[in-house]
């Protein structure tokens, strides 16, 4: 089938006029609502209200990471290894300025 | 705050009887949404019942950012497409036996003179259309015969906006060999 013939089919068809609703449509809907209970609104949540909820998963987190940190610490002491601190200056001295400068 | 809005609200506040205004607002734009999908007259109202009913229970749920008539459209468009899925299973609701030898004559000859009548236009979509899955049919419906930008489409049935435009693209050729199908058979046989 061509574009153009099938183009021409879908307007055709797009035209078409749908049934009448019957006179008591309406009516008939009121008799099937009654009792039927209505869904509740949903909550909404300010950005305020979203950080909040949020908030307790986020302090429990960064409390892991902390705690994460300290015992890498405490093992990197009991086994002798440099510690952070230690890392962290002679990064620093290698590849930024001198400690001594300061 | 607009007519529709102050029906709504009393609605809300307890007026009950006020929904069968609404109701009446509304059902012949129900009616057009769902009659692009089901033609049994029967059928049609007992779906468009279910969308009014599915919007009764979820009113409170209605935020007002898109006009009324767009929600509730949004609203029979997914009650048809649960339809459909339900009614895969089933005989189609028109048969290739219910299109008349003009339909057939236009279909088979490029150089018919005959212009096309509307109603049988509508069966002959309809009969293609059933080669397609449920939400390939909507989309196309959506597309080409509601005029419905993708946007919309993506947003009613829940899926990526590239996704309506791939499948789009594939119902339509899809729909294009199902009428081509179609306009082989003889006509003592049915398409299978």
């Amino acid at each position: 089938m061509n574009e153009q013939k099938f183009k021409h089919l879908l307007a055709i068809a797009g035209a078409e006029k749908p049934p009448v609703p019957s006179a008591a449509f309406a009516a008939d809907m009121m008799r099937l609502v009654r009792g039927i209970p209505r869904l509740p609104r949903p909550l909404t949540f300010s950005l305020f209200d979203q950080l909040n909820r949020l908030f307790p998963r986020i302090a429990t987190a960064a409390a892991a990471i902390i705690l994460l940190c300290f015992a890498g610490e405490f093992v990197c002491t009991l086994t002798g290894l440099p510690e952070v601190g230690d890392a962290t200056a002679q990064l620093a001295t290698d590849n930024l300025f001198d400690v001594e400068d300061l | 705050m607009s007519d529709e809005a102050e029906l709504l609200q009393r609605i809300r506040a307890g007026a009950m009887d006020e929904f069968a205004e609404l109701v009446q607002r509304h059902q012949s734009r129900v009616f057009a949404v769902l009659y692009r999908y089901e033609r049994d007259p029967q059928r049609l109202e007992d779906l468009a019942q279910e969308t009014f009913l599915k919007a009764w229970r979820a009113l409170d749920q209605f935020d007002a950012r898109a006009p009324f008539e767009h929600w509730i459209s949004r609203i029979a468009v997914r009650t048809a497409l649960d339809h459909l899925r339900r009614a895969k299973r089933h005989q189609g609701t028109v048969g290739f036996d219910d299109l008349g030898e003009d339909v057939l004559d236009w279909l088979r000859h490029d150089d018919q003179k005959n212009e096309l009548e509307v109603h049988g236009a509508a069966e002959l979509l309809q009969l293609a259309m059933q080669e397609l899955s449920p939400t390939d049919r909507v989309i196309i419906t959506q597309l080409e015969l509601e005029n419905r930008s993708i946007k919309e489409i993506a947003e009613t049935l829940n899926i990526s906006s590239i996704a309506v435009r791939v499948r789009g693209v594939r119902a339509r050729a899809r729909l294009k060999k199902a009428l081509e199908k179609i306009s082989q058979v003889k006509t003592s046989e049915s398409p299978k």
